[in-house]
């Protein structure tokens, strides 16, 4: 990585890491939350983010696919389902530890936990298809089809089934009055947040579809 | 343990996942472009 167009890696890397550091030691303790357990949200919302944001690029991709047949489309929406699924679970795995603070139980069969493991099996189910279908092209076209089903699902399951029913989960960023009820200096903590894991999201992203151009370009010389 | 001394310690641990994860994507980025540059 010595190219002089990496240099927002290296920052990235700095970047983050100042984030870390920003999340324990500059925003200040929550109000309303036990003991420090609300830092959690400077790691937990990024990642939601960054899975709605790959499931959104997976859909891009997958409509690609149907309009172009290119394998590297299909390789993109694979790309961004496979970070799409990672960031999700992460999310439920940090989602589950601050419940387990706050409620003392990792899983309390809330609307959005109950919610969340759909939308994971609703992904999960992409990965199934594709290792079921040995053919390349009818593996590409039929996930693909399934990506734009599985993508309908994805906003009622983000954001409209848990508003829609009680829930323990804390109010949202942007709550349901339309206001951000937040102390400054943890909002300047979570936009820097967001921003850190949109930009690994982007680096996972490339770094995932150029390993796989590499792959086709050698698969294609094979077959020549 | 005191909460600030068990802050600094979560701190600590999270920054080195981060640094760990870093450290492995710049050594992944690096091999792809040898490869891509062996291609």
């Amino acid at each position: 990585m010595t190219e002089r167009k990496d240099w927002w890696k290296w920052l990235l890397g700095l970047w983050i890491l100042a984030v870390v550091w920003a999340a324990f030691f500059y925003a200040p303790t929550a109000r309303g939350f036990k003991g420090e357990s609300a830092r959690i949200v400077f790691f937990h919302v990024p990642q939601a983010w960054v899975a709605v944001l790959a499931f959104c690029v997976n859909l891009v991709a997958s409509l690609r696919y149907l309009r172009r047949h290119d394998a590297l489309d299909d390789a993109r929406a694979a790309a961004a389902a496979r970070l799409g699924l990672v960031f999700c679970i992460l999310a439920t795995v940090t989602g589950s530890l601050f419940a387990h603070v706050m409620w003392n139980s990792f899983w309390n069969w809330d609307p959005r936990e109950i919610s969340i493991a759909i939308l994971l099996l609703v992904y999960a189910a992409y990965f199934a298809l594709r290792e079921a279908i040995a053919d390349e092209e009818r593996r590409a076209s039929l996930s693909a089809a399934y990506a734009v089903l599985a993508f309908v699902t994805m906003p009622f399951l983000v954001f409209v089934v848990p508003r829609i029913y009680f829930s323990l989960h804390p109010d949202t960023i942007i709550n349901t009055k339309g206001s951000m009820d937040m102390e400054s200096r943890m909002f300047q903590v979570l936009m820097a947040s967001l921003m850190g894991f949109t930009g690994l999201f982007v680096w996972l992203y490339t770094l995932d579809v150029r390993a796989a151009r590499i792959a086709l370009a050698r698969r294609r010389r094979q077959e020549d | 343990m005191p909460a600030q001394e068990s802050l600094f310690w979560v701190a600590a641990v999270t920054g080195v996942i981060w640094v760990g994860v870093f450290v492995y994507l710049v050594k992944l980025d690096r091999r792809i472009r040898r490869i891509e540059e062996g291609e």
